[in-house]
Protein backbone atom coordinates (compact mmCIF):
# COMPACT_ATOMS: atom_id res chain seq x y z
CA UNK A 1 0.00 0.00 0.00
CA UNK A 2 2.88 1.95 -0.06
CA UNK A 3 2.27 2.82 -3.79
CA UNK A 4 -0.88 4.71 -3.01
CA UNK A 5 0.74 7.62 -1.56
CA UNK A 6 3.12 8.17 -4.41
CA UNK A 7 0.59 7.83 -7.15
CA UNK A 8 -2.75 9.46 -5.21
CA UNK A 9 -5.11 7.79 -7.03
CA UNK A 10 -6.19 4.24 -5.65
CA UNK A 11 -7.20 2.63 -8.39
CA UNK A 12 -3.64 2.69 -9.85
CA UNK A 13 -3.22 0.11 -7.05
CA UNK A 14 -5.75 -2.06 -8.92
CA UNK A 15 -4.45 -2.29 -12.12
CA UNK A 16 -2.48 -5.53 -12.88
CA UNK A 17 1.21 -5.68 -13.74
CA UNK A 18 2.46 -8.05 -16.26
CA UNK A 19 4.77 -10.54 -14.36
CA UNK A 20 6.12 -12.77 -16.57
CA UNK A 21 4.51 -12.42 -20.64
CA UNK A 22 3.47 -15.47 -21.73
CA UNK A 23 2.53 -14.93 -25.65
CA UNK A 24 0.75 -18.20 -26.86
CA UNK A 25 -0.15 -17.63 -30.08
CA UNK A 26 -1.75 -14.55 -30.08
CA UNK A 27 -3.30 -15.59 -26.59
CA UNK A 28 -1.90 -13.41 -23.69
CA UNK A 29 -1.53 -15.67 -21.09
CA UNK A 30 0.69 -12.88 -18.48
CA UNK A 31 1.46 -13.91 -15.14
CA UNK A 32 -0.18 -11.05 -13.37
CA UNK A 33 -0.67 -10.39 -9.76
CA UNK A 34 -3.96 -12.09 -9.86
CA UNK A 35 -2.74 -15.45 -10.89
CA UNK A 36 0.24 -14.76 -8.49
CA UNK A 37 -1.88 -14.69 -5.82
CA UNK A 38 -4.13 -17.29 -6.70
CA UNK A 39 -1.51 -19.58 -6.56
CA UNK A 40 -0.04 -18.25 -3.02
CA UNK A 41 -3.48 -18.47 -1.90
CA UNK A 42 -4.06 -22.47 -3.42
CA UNK A 43 -0.98 -22.72 -1.89
CA UNK A 44 -2.09 -21.75 2.11
CA UNK A 45 -5.36 -23.98 1.69
CA UNK A 46 -3.49 -26.86 0.76
CA UNK A 47 -1.00 -26.37 3.69
CA UNK A 48 -3.35 -25.68 5.97
CA UNK A 49 -5.48 -28.68 5.17
CA UNK A 50 -2.10 -30.54 5.47
CA UNK A 51 -1.43 -29.85 8.69
CA UNK A 52 -4.86 -29.67 9.90
CA UNK A 53 -5.57 -33.24 8.09
CA UNK A 54 -1.71 -34.56 10.06
CA UNK A 55 -3.17 -35.95 12.67
CA UNK A 56 -6.30 -38.48 12.28
CA UNK A 57 -8.91 -39.96 14.66
CA UNK A 58 -11.64 -38.63 16.62
CA UNK A 59 -9.91 -36.07 19.01
CA UNK A 60 -10.02 -33.28 17.24
CA UNK A 61 -8.84 -29.87 18.25
CA UNK A 62 -7.46 -26.57 17.32
CA UNK A 63 -7.04 -25.19 13.52
CA UNK A 64 -8.86 -29.40 12.87
CA UNK A 65 -11.83 -28.20 14.76
CA UNK A 66 -12.18 -24.48 12.74
CA UNK A 67 -11.77 -26.49 9.41
CA UNK A 68 -14.21 -29.36 10.29
CA UNK A 69 -17.01 -27.13 11.51
CA UNK A 70 -16.74 -24.98 8.35
CA UNK A 71 -16.84 -28.27 6.22
CA UNK A 72 -19.86 -29.35 8.01
CA UNK A 73 -21.38 -26.18 7.83
CA UNK A 74 -21.10 -26.67 3.76
CA UNK A 75 -22.64 -29.95 3.75
CA UNK A 76 -25.22 -29.64 5.87
CA UNK A 77 -26.48 -25.79 5.19
CA UNK A 78 -25.29 -25.00 1.71
CA UNK A 79 -25.48 -28.54 0.43
CA UNK A 80 -28.40 -30.76 1.92
CA UNK A 81 -30.41 -27.61 2.71
CA UNK A 82 -30.77 -26.91 -1.00
CA UNK A 83 -30.31 -29.93 -2.52
CA UNK A 84 -30.51 -32.47 -0.42
CA UNK A 85 -28.75 -36.08 -0.27
CA UNK A 86 -28.82 -36.45 -3.69
CA UNK A 87 -26.65 -32.98 -3.58
CA UNK A 88 -23.60 -34.47 -1.48
CA UNK A 89 -22.25 -35.37 -4.88
CA UNK A 90 -21.01 -31.49 -5.53
CA UNK A 91 -19.91 -31.04 -1.53
CA UNK A 92 -16.15 -31.49 -2.53
CA UNK A 93 -17.19 -28.73 -5.78
CA UNK A 94 -18.53 -26.42 -3.41
CA UNK A 95 -16.35 -26.18 -0.42
CA UNK A 96 -13.64 -25.87 -2.66
CA UNK A 97 -15.19 -22.80 -4.27
CA UNK A 98 -15.81 -22.05 -1.23
CA UNK A 99 -12.46 -21.90 0.44
CA UNK A 100 -10.74 -20.80 -2.79
CA UNK A 101 -12.90 -17.77 -2.86
CA UNK A 102 -12.36 -16.99 0.99
CA UNK A 103 -8.70 -17.17 0.88
CA UNK A 104 -8.22 -14.71 -2.28
CA UNK A 105 -10.70 -12.40 -0.64
CA UNK A 106 -8.80 -12.48 2.65
CA UNK A 107 -5.25 -12.52 0.70
CA UNK A 108 -5.76 -8.88 0.32
CA UNK A 109 -6.21 -7.58 3.16
CA UNK A 110 -2.54 -9.19 4.37
CA UNK A 111 -0.66 -5.73 5.30
CA UNK A 112 2.31 -5.88 2.66
CA UNK A 113 2.60 -3.11 -0.10
CA UNK A 114 2.04 -5.57 -2.94
CA UNK A 115 -0.93 -7.55 -1.22
CA UNK A 116 -4.05 -8.49 -3.66
CA UNK A 117 -7.21 -9.81 -4.15
CA UNK A 118 -7.43 -12.12 -6.84
CA UNK A 119 -11.22 -11.65 -6.71
CA UNK A 120 -11.33 -8.17 -6.90
CA UNK A 121 -10.41 -8.58 -10.46
CA UNK A 122 -13.43 -9.15 -12.99
CA UNK A 123 -11.62 -11.93 -14.93
CA UNK A 124 -11.58 -13.75 -11.90
CA UNK A 125 -14.62 -13.83 -11.06
CA UNK A 126 -16.02 -14.04 -14.44
CA UNK A 127 -14.34 -17.16 -14.63
CA UNK A 128 -15.65 -18.69 -11.61
CA UNK A 129 -19.31 -17.90 -12.43
CA UNK A 130 -18.56 -18.91 -16.30
CA UNK A 131 -17.27 -22.15 -14.54
CA UNK A 132 -20.39 -22.30 -12.58
CA UNK A 133 -22.87 -21.39 -15.89
CA UNK A 134 -21.33 -24.01 -17.81
CA UNK A 135 -21.25 -26.74 -14.29
CA UNK A 136 -25.16 -25.97 -14.25
CA UNK A 137 -25.83 -26.38 -18.06
CA UNK A 138 -23.73 -29.46 -18.43
CA UNK A 139 -25.40 -31.06 -15.44
CA UNK A 140 -29.30 -30.32 -16.54
CA UNK A 141 -28.97 -32.04 -20.10
CA UNK A 142 -26.61 -35.02 -18.42
CA UNK A 143 -29.40 -35.56 -15.23
CA UNK A 144 -32.83 -34.50 -17.36
CA UNK A 145 -32.43 -35.32 -21.37
CA UNK A 146 -32.24 -32.12 -23.82
CA UNK A 147 -36.48 -32.47 -23.41
CA UNK A 148 -36.02 -31.97 -19.63
CA UNK A 149 -33.50 -29.71 -19.94
CA UNK A 150 -35.52 -27.68 -22.37
CA UNK A 151 -38.82 -27.93 -20.15
CA UNK A 152 -36.73 -25.93 -17.03
CA UNK A 153 -37.67 -23.07 -19.55
CA UNK A 154 -41.06 -23.27 -19.03
CA UNK A 155 -42.66 -22.30 -15.89
CA UNK A 156 -45.36 -24.58 -14.87
CA UNK A 157 -48.82 -22.79 -14.34
CA UNK A 158 -48.60 -20.12 -16.76
CA UNK A 159 -51.72 -19.99 -19.00
CA UNK A 160 -50.44 -21.08 -22.73
CA UNK A 161 -50.96 -17.13 -23.54
CA UNK A 162 -48.02 -15.96 -21.98
CA UNK A 163 -45.80 -18.33 -22.93
CA UNK A 164 -44.09 -16.48 -25.38
CA UNK A 165 -43.36 -13.74 -22.98
CA UNK A 166 -42.19 -15.74 -20.22
CA UNK A 167 -39.93 -18.51 -22.12
CA UNK A 168 -37.41 -15.61 -22.76
CA UNK A 169 -37.58 -14.06 -19.89
CA UNK A 170 -36.76 -17.41 -18.14
CA UNK A 171 -33.51 -17.49 -20.55
CA UNK A 172 -32.74 -13.57 -20.03
CA UNK A 173 -32.93 -14.21 -16.48
CA UNK A 174 -30.68 -17.83 -16.81
CA UNK A 175 -28.07 -15.95 -19.20
CA UNK A 176 -27.91 -13.38 -16.81
CA UNK A 177 -26.83 -15.06 -13.56
CA UNK A 178 -23.06 -15.36 -14.29
CA UNK A 179 -23.29 -11.85 -14.65
CA UNK A 180 -24.75 -11.28 -11.24
CA UNK A 181 -22.77 -13.97 -9.69
CA UNK A 182 -19.13 -12.35 -11.03
CA UNK A 183 -19.83 -8.81 -10.65
CA UNK A 184 -21.22 -9.16 -7.39
CA UNK A 185 -18.24 -10.84 -5.94
CA UNK A 186 -15.74 -8.36 -7.67
CA UNK A 187 -17.68 -5.52 -7.05
CA UNK A 188 -17.57 -6.23 -3.55
CA UNK A 189 -14.04 -6.91 -3.27
CA UNK A 190 -13.15 -3.93 -5.32
CA UNK A 191 -15.45 -1.45 -3.25
CA UNK A 192 -13.95 -2.54 0.35
CA UNK A 193 -10.31 -2.34 -0.89
CA UNK A 194 -11.02 0.76 -2.76
CA UNK A 195 -12.33 2.32 0.39
CA UNK A 196 -9.56 0.85 2.71
CA UNK A 197 -7.11 2.46 0.22
CA UNK A 198 -9.26 5.78 -0.09
CA UNK A 199 -8.79 6.08 3.68
CA UNK A 200 -4.76 5.57 3.70
CA UNK A 201 -4.92 7.83 1.02
CA UNK A 202 -6.31 10.81 2.95
CA UNK A 203 -4.63 9.98 5.72
CA UNK A 204 -1.26 9.95 3.89
CA UNK A 205 -1.98 13.46 2.43
CA UNK A 206 -4.04 15.11 5.06
CA UNK A 207 -3.15 17.62 7.83
CA UNK A 208 -1.06 16.35 10.48
CA UNK A 209 -3.95 16.42 13.01
CA UNK A 210 -6.08 14.64 11.20
CA UNK A 211 -4.40 11.72 9.86
CA UNK A 212 -5.25 9.78 12.69
CA UNK A 213 -8.79 9.99 11.91
CA UNK A 214 -9.07 8.44 8.41
CA UNK A 215 -6.48 5.59 9.91
CA UNK A 216 -9.03 4.24 12.53
CA UNK A 217 -11.46 4.14 9.71
CA UNK A 218 -9.21 2.14 7.51
CA UNK A 219 -8.66 -0.11 10.40
CA UNK A 220 -12.57 -0.20 11.02
CA UNK A 221 -12.64 -1.49 7.32
CA UNK A 222 -10.08 -3.89 7.00
CA UNK A 223 -12.37 -5.51 9.77
CA UNK A 224 -14.87 -4.84 8.41
CA UNK A 225 -14.02 -6.72 4.89
CA UNK A 226 -12.85 -9.98 6.64
CA UNK A 227 -16.25 -10.13 7.58
CA UNK A 228 -17.27 -9.50 4.06
CA UNK A 229 -15.08 -11.78 2.72
CA UNK A 230 -16.23 -14.71 4.49
CA UNK A 231 -20.30 -13.54 3.64
CA UNK A 232 -19.39 -13.08 0.08
CA UNK A 233 -17.79 -16.27 0.26
CA UNK A 234 -20.77 -18.22 1.52
CA UNK A 235 -23.18 -16.42 -0.81
CA UNK A 236 -20.84 -17.43 -4.00
CA UNK A 237 -21.25 -20.94 -3.00
CA UNK A 238 -24.82 -20.56 -1.77
CA UNK A 239 -25.65 -19.68 -5.16
CA UNK A 240 -23.70 -21.87 -6.87
CA UNK A 241 -26.13 -24.62 -4.73
CA UNK A 242 -29.19 -23.34 -5.44
CA UNK A 243 -28.35 -22.99 -9.47
CA UNK A 244 -27.77 -26.47 -9.01
CA UNK A 245 -30.57 -27.87 -7.45
CA UNK A 246 -32.65 -26.60 -10.02
CA UNK A 247 -31.56 -29.14 -12.34
CA UNK A 248 -30.67 -32.23 -9.19
CA UNK A 249 -34.11 -31.12 -8.11
CA UNK A 250 -35.02 -30.44 -4.15
CA UNK A 251 -35.11 -32.47 -1.17
CA UNK B 1 -20.21 22.26 -18.52
CA UNK B 2 -17.49 20.22 -20.38
CA UNK B 3 -17.85 15.99 -20.91
CA UNK B 4 -15.59 15.77 -17.78
CA UNK B 5 -17.28 18.06 -15.56
CA UNK B 6 -20.62 16.06 -16.83
CA UNK B 7 -18.97 12.95 -16.40
CA UNK B 8 -17.93 13.54 -12.43
CA UNK B 9 -21.29 14.65 -12.44
CA UNK B 10 -22.49 11.30 -13.51
CA UNK B 11 -20.87 9.81 -10.70
CA UNK B 12 -21.28 11.22 -8.18
CA UNK B 13 -25.26 11.08 -8.86
CA UNK B 14 -24.81 7.01 -9.78
CA UNK B 15 -23.38 6.01 -6.55
CA UNK B 16 -25.21 8.46 -4.29
CA UNK B 17 -29.11 7.36 -5.98
CA UNK B 18 -28.11 4.09 -5.82
CA UNK B 19 -26.94 4.41 -2.31
CA UNK B 20 -30.62 6.09 -1.43
CA UNK B 21 -32.15 3.04 -3.20
CA UNK B 22 -30.66 0.34 -1.51
CA UNK B 23 -30.72 2.12 2.11
CA UNK B 24 -34.26 2.17 1.90
CA UNK B 25 -34.51 -1.24 0.69
CA UNK B 26 -32.34 -2.31 3.31
CA UNK B 27 -33.49 -0.72 5.77
CA UNK B 28 -37.24 -2.22 4.68
CA UNK B 29 -35.44 -5.62 5.47
CA UNK B 30 -33.75 -5.16 8.27
CA UNK B 31 -36.51 -3.58 10.19
CA UNK B 32 -39.01 -6.59 9.02
CA UNK B 33 -36.05 -9.03 10.55
CA UNK B 34 -35.94 -7.10 13.38
CA UNK B 35 -40.15 -7.23 13.90
CA UNK B 36 -39.11 -10.91 12.85
CA UNK B 37 -36.99 -11.74 15.38
CA UNK B 38 -38.61 -9.70 18.27
CA UNK B 39 -41.96 -11.71 17.57
CA UNK B 40 -40.24 -14.98 17.47
CA UNK B 41 -37.15 -15.24 19.02
CA UNK B 42 -36.90 -18.50 18.80
CA UNK B 43 -36.59 -17.71 14.49
CA UNK B 44 -33.65 -15.41 15.18
CA UNK B 45 -31.01 -18.10 13.40
CA UNK B 46 -33.17 -18.78 10.20
CA UNK B 47 -34.22 -15.04 10.05
CA UNK B 48 -30.51 -13.66 10.84
CA UNK B 49 -29.40 -16.08 7.97
CA UNK B 50 -32.08 -14.85 5.22
CA UNK B 51 -31.50 -11.46 6.34
CA UNK B 52 -27.65 -11.67 5.51
CA UNK B 53 -28.46 -13.34 1.87
CA UNK B 54 -31.26 -10.29 1.55
CA UNK B 55 -28.91 -7.99 2.31
CA UNK B 56 -25.80 -9.36 -0.04
CA UNK B 57 -28.39 -9.32 -3.03
CA UNK B 58 -29.39 -5.54 -2.65
CA UNK B 59 -26.31 -4.54 -1.72
CA UNK B 60 -24.83 -5.77 -4.95
CA UNK B 61 -26.92 -3.40 -6.68
CA UNK B 62 -25.10 -0.14 -5.05
CA UNK B 63 -21.77 -1.98 -5.88
CA UNK B 64 -23.22 -1.91 -9.49
CA UNK B 65 -23.69 1.11 -9.67
CA UNK B 66 -20.13 2.03 -7.42
CA UNK B 67 -18.26 -0.02 -10.69
CA UNK B 68 -20.38 2.33 -12.83
CA UNK B 69 -19.31 5.42 -10.89
CA UNK B 70 -15.73 4.26 -10.95
CA UNK B 71 -15.81 4.05 -14.76
CA UNK B 72 -17.25 7.23 -15.23
CA UNK B 73 -14.70 9.13 -12.40
CA UNK B 74 -12.03 7.27 -13.65
CA UNK B 75 -12.49 7.63 -17.74
CA UNK B 76 -13.04 11.02 -17.73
Amino acid sequence: MNTLAASGNPVDHLRLHTILRIDAAGLRLDITEAVLFMWAGCAVLVGVFLVASRHSGPATRGLRTVLEAMLLFIREDIVKRNMGSRGVRYFPLIATLFFFILVSNWVGLVPLPFSYSATSNISVTAALAMFVFVLVQVEGLRLRGVRGYLRGFVPEGVPTMLLPLMVPIEIISALARPFSLAIRLFANMLAGHLLILVFLGMSATGLWFLKAVPLVGAVLMSLFEIFVGLVQAYIFSMLTAIYLSEVVGEA
Amino acid sequence: MDSVALAWLGSGLAIGLAAMGTGLGMGFMVGKGLEGVSRQPEAAGAIQRLMVMGIAFVEALALYALVIALFLAFKA
